[in-house]
This record gives C-alpha cells, structure tokens and sequence, in this order.
C-alpha cells in the first residue's frame, strides 16, 4: 500500500475533525462528573473491580454480547436483532479494520483520528494483491452488512411492526438529526469509497459502484463532493449525539461496567443514574411493555419518557410520571440496556417523601413474644394478606396436613415490611422498619420463613440481613412439600392458567416453583403473556397516583391475556392481585394455597 | 288483535302485573326461571317495617293471577322484534308472539364471598341476611349457633362500595338488618348484638319507629364504621375490626354469628335477556328507563317496559307500585297503537 | 366584651381557621380527598393503628375543621402499607392522599 495524497492530510476531514473533538471532549467531562457524583464507596468498589479479573471477563462478555450482539434484542424479535446488531457490530469492525489497516501499512499515520475512517481516500492499493483483496474484501463485506441494517432501520421507521414493535417513540429534533446523519453515513461512504475505487482500489462492492457511475460521469469530479458529504454526516452525528438518543452507544459501555461493579442508583439524577439515564437509546420496547399504555392518553407516562424528561430537566413530568409508574418492573427487565427506571423514579419520589414528617417511635413499644417452643418454621402472612382470609385459613390447613411445627407471626397483624415505603421513596423510613422486623425474626430463633405475600418476599431478599434464615413463598414451600412427599394433592382435569405477580416473577425471579405446583392439580393452560411479561394485575402498591378507573382498566386487560386459552380458573400467588383480579373477572380466580387446600388428599 | 303480553319474572312484581294486565283483558304469559313462583320473596321469612309474614303477601299475589298463563322453569331462548312485534322463543320450545314485553326480572343479591375480607364461605360463622331469613322459616343453620351471645351485622355488603362494582345503595338493607336485628334479639334474648353502619337509611313510614323499638326495646347497639377486615379466632369465632368512627377510635369485638346485609344488584337472567335485544343499561348495572322521573317503566325500544328491582333497588310496596304503574303504560301503549 | 375567660383555649372547633386555599391546593394535587364519607375501614384495617393513633379519616376531618396540627399527628405513624388503600369503598387513592397532606401541611402550626 502506498500513501496517495502526501502530508495525509486533506481539508475535508475538518467537520468530521470537529464533531469527534467535540464528541471526545463532551465524554470525557461526562464520565468525569459522573465519576465525581459516585458516592465514594461506589467509586472504589468500581475502581477495584478493574483488577477483579472475574468482573472484568463479565465486563467484556456484556459489552460484546450486548452492545455489538445485541443478544437480548435477537431473543426478542430476529429482525430487530440482526437491525441493530448489523449496524453495531459492522460498524465496529468498520473501525478496527480501518485502524489494523494503518497499524499494519501506513504505521507513521497511527494516533491519526481521521485517517482509519477516511483510509481509502488517502492510501491505493491494487485490488489483486493479497492485502488488498483480503481487506478491502473484509471492508466492503462489513460495509454492506451495515448497509443492510442502515436499510432496516429505514424500513422499520415505516413499519416497526415487522419487528415486533406496535409502537415506537417519537424522536425529537437532535434524535431526527442524528437518525437522518446516521443512515445517511454508509451509503454516502458507499458512494465516496465508490467513487475513489478506480485509483485507489476497492472490493465486490466499491468497485462495481465505481464501474456503475464512471459510465455515467464519466469523470472523477465526484469524489471530493462525496468525501465532503461523507465527512460533514459523521461530523454532525458526532455533534448531535450527545443530545440525542444515540448517546446510548457509548453510555452502555460505562452502564455495564458500574452495574457489573455493583453500582446501585441512590440519586434520580445524577452519579449511577446518569449512567442509565443516557443509556436509553429510546427504543421504544418499554412503550409496549407499560400496562398502562391499554390507554393511549398514558404513553406518556412510559419509561422512555421519563428518561427522556430527565434529560431535559423537565422537573413537573419528571414527578408526575415518576409517582404514576405501577413500578411492576416490565420495562426493566424487557429493556435491552437494562435502565433500571424504576429504581430511578423511587430514587425521584424520594427527592419529594423523604422530607415528609414520620414518627414511629411505637417501634420501641414492639417486642418479641416470648416464646418456650422455639419452631423452625415461621410463617409471616404480610398485612394485605389480612384481607384475603382463605389464604391464611388454606396456608394453616397446608401446614397441617404436611405436619408443620410452624409459629404464625402476624396472625394478629404484624408491622409493615417496608417495601411500600421503598417503593414511595421513603427509604429512611423503611430502614426503620426493616431493622426492628430484622431484630424480631431473628429473635424468634426460626430456620425458614415462610411468606404468602411477594411484596413482603422481596424486600426480605433485597434489604434484610437475616443470616441463617430461609426465606421461602408459598408457592416454593408448597413446590417443595410435594416433592418431598410431605403432602398430596389429587390431580384432576380442570384447566387454570397461573398469573405471575410482578413482585414474585420480575422481582424475585420465581416463575417454575409455582408452576410445578399448579400442574400437580390439573392442566396449565398458558396465557398470551406470561412469566417476565405477565401483566400487573392492577393493584400494585407501586404507583402513586394511578386512579382508581385506569387501574381497572389494566386489570381488565391483564384478565384478557390470561384468558385466552379459556381456563377454569385463574391462579396467582399474590393477595393483592387476588383481590384485585376477584373483584373484576368472570373466571374464578383463586390462590395457589387455596387451590392446593382444596385438593390436598 | 294479538293482545299477547309477555311477562319475563315470576316474582312479586311479574305477579301484580300479570294479574292487573289480566283483568284490563290482555293475553298475559308469565315465565319463570325457578320452579315455583314469588322470586325472592318465596324465600323470605318476615317483611320490615311490621314483621308481616312473607307468605302473607305472596299467597294473595299468586291468587289473583288465575287465568294468567305461565310456565315455570322456563328461560328465554331467544327475543327479537320482528315487525313491530317481539317474537320471544322460550326454553320449553314455545314461541310467543308479543307487541309489547314487560321485564320483571328483578335482582341478585350480591355474592358475599366476593368481598372476600368478611369470610363468607371461608368462616363457619359468617352467614348472609338471605341464609338468615331461611333460619327463621326452618330454624336449621349449621353456621347458627346454640344460644350465640354475640351477633354482629354488617350493612353495606357490596352496596356503596366501588371495589365491588357497586357504588349505589340499596335501599333495603338497612330496614332489613334492624328488622333480622330485633328477630335475633327475640329469638336470643342473652345476645349482645351490634349493627355495623356507614348511615342509617331510615326513610320509609313506619321505618324509624322500627329503629327506635330496636334501640329501646331490643337493645341493639348500633357502631357507627363499617367493618374492614373479619378474622377466625382458635374457637372458630369471628374477630371482627372497625371503627368506631363517633369516638374516633379502632375497635375490635368477637362475634358467634355474623351477618352480612349483601346487598341488589340488576338479575343476571335479565341482563342476558337485556343483552339479546341491547336494552341499555347505566353505569351500576340496572336498565336505563326512558326518563328518570316521568316514564319510569318504559325502555327506549318501543314496546320493551320495566318494573321492579331491574330498574334499581327497590322495596316491596315500591315494586307493587310499579307493577300497577307498567300494566298502565301498557295498556296505554296499546290504545295509542290502535 | 371580654369576661376574662380567654385563658383556657376553647375546645370548641372553629371554622374560621380552616384553611381553604391549603385545602384547594390538596384537593388539586389528590381530589380524591373530596370523596371520603367517612366510613372508618382506613382506620380499622390500619396496621399502624394497632400500635399508634393513625387515621386517614380523622385526619381529613381535622383538616376540614381547621385543625392541621393535629391531622398530621393522625397521620405521622403511617407505614404507608396500602391496606387502607384495598378496603376503601369509595376507591381514595390513600397513600398518595397521605403523601399529599404531610406535604401540604408539612410546616403547619
């Protein structure tokens, strides 16, 4: 290879010059003040997991497998995949193709920003020699591979239901900026690098281009124009991304890193959640993910939004969508970042509770029963629980057929776990609860604590510290009678279809246990969304402001999808989705407890 | 000319007004779902405000529909207007040709165990007012028992209440439960017995006298709060939370038999008739009459009219009235037509 | 006239001090406070009540009197556990309401 164009230098690659300058700048003072917003205990634990060699495999698998794979948007919809992972992954190898390129051939030009991007421009080479067929065969290979996506993305703008989506955001004005820059890049380099194939040699696909329009023009006038095109597009990216949607490319990288560290959000704005703030890449998976959004008049209220809002420092919205969100955590586990909003908007309730007046001096008043017997297992109902009787009566009957010494700790209503103060942004006043709950269980000298309510389950697993304590739900304590044979149920040929409620599915990850269950009583019917998308029921302690006619209206669609294969009854492991769902459904809905009491032989 | 009335209810109401459309000469068909005839009131023990025995008035009421026509056991298959005529195709394959129908088809009393915080079904104390009215006429209830010292009543069960779907009142209730109140209290002289209210909707003639001689004469201890969550005790009694909202204070009380006053809401028989012909219905469920004041027995389709407790809930002697009132706006159809 | 007696503070609740503006401002960010008819199941159900005086009801009604110190003592001991929110037949939005009073009223005398 030998260089064209002496000194390797040329002035149209001043814009792009420019918007990676600029670019390069405006991160490296955002990753500062991120750094800076860090509590110091964060920081240190981020810095130390820099030479934790297994946190960093981990780093480097998520940064390849999400953000040039895109794994979890392949398992979602193939199209939308391959989309995305074209455009990232090509354009990845685009660059580091480019930069071996100089490593390898014109070395003094290494350091040079621009010269691996405009490399064709600047270096000929003879398409017959085996350098030059091998990369620039890889070039055009990747090139077109981008191209391919850059030609989905187009598509899907008009029809983003071919990729599994019903509805996509609508783009601001740096977003359309960014969008049209983005797909105009690759075919404009399509076109330069086609242009200059004739001197500078090219592959199976620069080469036929140049064939195509040297017929037509005839002349070569055409090259500095695309290269100027070409250069002005990836400048002006550069210039928008910041304050647009693609801002998500690079974030991701620093997201992975703090969330594999073990960052956690504890402001709505700044430090970690800033992080996952310009992470989203808007892509508008959650607007079909939000259980509100059976309502068109709540799209506004999707995650997405809400980041978007948090950019802009939009303070009412940012509050009003924060304190409506059910906080059933479907758009967090769908998203394919993994922004944790909902972590952010209790981190945003907070900046409004956590000043609000409390008094649980009462607290003091609570001790522990004393108690001679000492049983193994404890069974802590949870305060709704209270309200759902045939739980309570079904879980005692349980108990007792499987001959449980068990010691029923709230049977006269027990203290508040705390999660529904988590959820309000109230984490001081949850503290509160959760250490004098801590100090009670652990008195009771008890093995396993057995829950019927998910709320309760998860904020056990997530803030208590009771070391040496087994926390189980129902539904897993129920699973793990009849397998070890501490009961039987009689199985029969009705049909039900199991509901997983958001804080058991998504927040505790337990979808099979209960599901074992319901299939030892009869047929498990599915429904048309299930496990990590089931739909709120509705009732969730989690929104704020969520009236009472917009939450039976999700109640009304959530009953619809888990219907749909018509089942004799529904079932679900949650007291609140069970009231909830009992009030509205045509079809019997029952708890798991109360199925398996009913059938216990 | 086809005089042919077809009445859809066999309660109370179907039964007045078959009997006054007999008498103005119209060719009356009465069906009903069950096998016997009086609707909810065949299963009832006493009326408020006197304590007339329930049999007192339906005797009468299915005396004067001789020469009605009416089958028992029989549902509506299907009702469509052809021409100006409703042709309703019965459960036991008759076809009845009719210019006008009168819907009689009353109430259900809401399903207790739906409020699922008050243990119908659950407790073995837990009983509803309808379980209570078959105590009185059989004296057997296994759920009732020997000598309870405590009793409480629950008013509101399903009525004013959003989270169960209803959010009207339903008129009776109240009357009923200081009515069972004062039965309970003659039958069980020991009992302390309390009525749980939200108000005391005493609105009839005759209806305050009968709370005045429950506090008085019987002693019944009215707490104003209505009751939030009911629990078992290791006896198998009924521990039961509210508030007492006149002192501002939580309070808790155990109970041997507890009665839920579950209260109206639109038949589900008439709502899937309602549905085959799409007579409307408001947002509590009951059919929409014409006007709210002057044409209370009409439907906005031509020849369809309403009377009773479809309509929203009523009492006794409102839905005699009634009765009377839509035989009228019949016959009146029927001249205006001719 | 004055007979002197202007020492001990009346128990008598005057409406005078009710505060509407503050009221208006409540009823704006949770109208659902204009929908209580005063039935108890908060209170009852409450499972802080079972340890401290808290109740919803009582501290509407404070606040409806004039009396806003005393409305948010009513509700200082809240766990904000949602119960209230289930039995409530008129549908309130408690928790928020809650929220939404110690905010209001959170400087009150």
């Amino acid at each position: 290879m030998r260089e064209r164009i002496a000194g390797g230098y040329d002035n149209f690659v001043i814009p792009f010059m420019i918007g990676i300058i600029f670019l390069l700048v405006y991160l490296f003072i955002g990753l500062i003040r991120i750094l800076k917003h860090v509590p110091g205990e964060d920081r240190k634990r981020l810095f130390l997991s820099f030479v934790n060699p297994k946190i960093i495999i981990k780093d480097l698998r998520d940064i390849i497998c999400d953000c040039l794979l895109h794994v979890k948007i392949f398992k979602r919809n193939i199209l939308l995949g391959y989309m995305h992972a074209s455009i990232a992954f090509g354009w990845f190898m685009l660059i580091v193709i480019g930069h071996i390129e100089v490593a390898l051939f014109v070395p003094q030009r290494n350091g040079s920003l621009y010269y691996p991007v405009f490399y064709r421009f600047f270096v000929a080479e003879q398409n017959y020699t085996l350098k030059g067929a091998f990369f620039f065969f890889l070039m055009d290979f990747f090139l077109l591979i981008v191209l391919g996506g850059v030609g989905l993305a187009m598509y899907k703008r008009v029809r983003s239901i071919a990729m599994g989506m019903r509805r996509t955001t609508k783009p601001c004005f740096a977003d359309r900026v960014a969008l049209y820059c983005l797909w105009s890049i690759f075919p404009l380099r399509l076109l330069a690098e086609g242009f200059t194939a004739g001197i500078s040699g090219g592959s199976f696909l620069t080469k036929p281009v140049n064939m195509l329009f040297a017929n037509f023009f005839g002349n070569d006038l055409n090259i500095y124009p695309t290269w100027w095109a070409y250069s002005i597009a990836l400048g002006l990216f550069f210039l928008a991304m910041p304050f647009s949607r693609y801002m998500h490319i690079p974030t991701e990288v620093l997201l992975i890193v703090m969330r594999n560290a073990g960052l956690k959000v504890t402001r709505p704005r700044k430090g970690f959640a800033e992080a996952e703030i310009y992470s989203c890449s808007s892509c508008g998976i959650c607007l079909d993910a939000c259980p509100m959004n059976v309502q068109k008049k709540n799209i506004n209220y999707s995650s997405v939004y809400f980041i978007r809002f948090l950019r802009r420092h939009n303070t009412r919205k940012i509050n009003e969508i924060a304190d409506k969100c059910l906080m059933c955590g479907k758009c967090v586990v769908l998203c394919p970042v993994g922004v944790e909003s909902c972590n952010i908007k209790m981190a945003q309730r907070g900046t409004v509770t956590e000043k609000l007046p409390y008094d649980y001096s009462y607290l003091q008043e609570i001790h522990a029963p004393v108690k001679e017997k000492k049983e193994k297992v404890l069974y802590f109902a949870g305060c709704m629980t209270h309200l759902t009787p045939s739980i309570i009566k079904s879980m005692q009957k349980i108990f007792e057929a499987a001959g449980e010494d068990y010691y029923f700790a709230d049977s006269d209503g027990g203290l508040c776990c705390g999660r529904p103060l988590m959820m309000a942004g109230k984490k001081e006043a949850a503290k509160e609860l959760i250490k004098k709950n801590s100090e009670l269980f652990m008195a009771s000298g008890c093995e396993t604590i057995v829950l019927s309510c998910p709320i309760c389950l998860r904020v056990f697993k997530e803030e208590y510290r009771l070391p040496g304590i087994k926390l189980l739900h129902h539904t897993q304590y129920i699973d793990s009678l009849i397998k070890e044979g501490r009961i039987s149920v009689n199985k029969d040929d009705t049909s039900f279809v199991y509901h997983d409620p958001c804080e058991l599915g998504r927040g505790c990850k337990i979808y099979d246990e209960p599901r074992n269950v319901v299939a030892a009583l009869g047929e498990l019917r599915h429904a048309s969304k299930e496990k990590k998308e089931s739909i709120c029921c509705g009732g969730s302690v989690g929104s704020l402001t969520l009236n009472f006619d917009d939450r039976a209206k999700i109640t009304r669609e959530s009953i619809k999808a888990l219907t749909v294969e018509n089942p004799d009854k529904i079932i679900t492991a949650c007291p609140l989705c069970l009231k909830t769902f009992s009030d509205q459904s045509m079809v019997p809905v029952n708890d798991i407890a109360e199925a398996v009491a009913e059938k216990i032989a | 000319m086809n005089k042919n009335v077809m009445v859809i209810g066999g309660g109370p109401c179907g039964l007045e007004a078959s009997a006054q459309l007999h008498k103005m000469g119209y060719n009356v068909i009465l069906i009903e779902k069950e096998k016997q005839l009086g609707g909810h009131l065949a299963k009832w023990d006493r009326l408020f405000p006197e304590g007339i025995e329930a049999k007192e008035v339906l005797q009468p009421l299915v005396d004067n529909i001789n020469g009605v026509k009416y089958f028992l056991d029989t549902e509506v298959v299907s009702i469509n207007l052809l021409d100006k005529e409703y042709n309703v195709i019965l459960s036991n394959g008759i076809t009845v040709l009719s210019k006008a129908v009168l819907m009689t088809s009353g109430f259900d009393l809401f399903p207790a165990e739906k409020k699922e915080e008050y243990g119908y079904g659950i407790y073995d104390r837990v009983i509803t007012n309808a379980d209570l009215e078959k105590f009185f006429a059989t004296g057997k209830d296994p759920r009732v028992v020997e000598n309870p010292k405590r009793i409480g009543f629950v008013h509101c069960v399903g009525s004013r209440d959003e989270k169960a779907g209803n959010r009207y009142c339903s008129k009776v209730c109240c009357a009923t439960a200081v009515k069972q109140a004062c039965e309970m209290k003659a039958l069980f002289p020991d009992a302390e017995i309390f009525c749980f209210y939200m108000d005391l909707r005493m609105f009839g003639r005759g209806y305050e006298d009968m709370y005045l001689k429950a506090q008085k004469d019987y002693g019944i201890r009215f707490i104003r709060g209505r009751v939030s969550e009911v629990s078992e005790t290791l006896e198998k009694q009924v521990l039961v939370k509210a508030e007492d909202t006149l002192s501002g204070k939580p309070l808790k009380v155990t109970l041997d038999l507890l009665v839920l006053m579950a209260g109206m809401q639109n038949a589900k028989s008439g709502i899937r008739i309602g549905e085959m012909i799409s007579m409307k219905r408001s947002d509590d469920g009951f059919f929409t009459t014409k006007g709210s004041i002057l044409s209370l027995q009409e439907c906005d389709k031509a020849g369809i009219f309403y009377a009773g407790a479809c309509t929203g809930p009523k009492t006794l002697p409102d839905t005699l009235n009634e009765a009377r009132a839509a035989a009228v706006s019949i016959h009146n159809y029927f001249n205006k037509e001719n | 006239m004055d007979f002197g007696y202007s020492l001990s503070p009346s128990s008598r609740i005057d409406l005078d001090l009710f505060d509407r503006n503050r009221f208006n401002t409540l009823a704006e960010i949770e109208p659902d406070v204009l929908k209580c008819m005063a039935c108890g199941s908060c209170t009852a159900t409450c499972t802080a009540g079972k340890y401290a005086k808290n109740s919803l009801r009582s501290a509407i009604l404070y606040l409806q009197n004039g009396q806003d110190k005393q409305a948010l003592e009513y509700l200082k001991p809240c766990m904000l556990c949602g119960k209230c929110f289930m039995v409530c037949p008129r549908g309130i939005n408690t928790r928020h309401l809650i929220l939404s009073i110690l905010k209001i009223y959170n400087n009150a005398k």
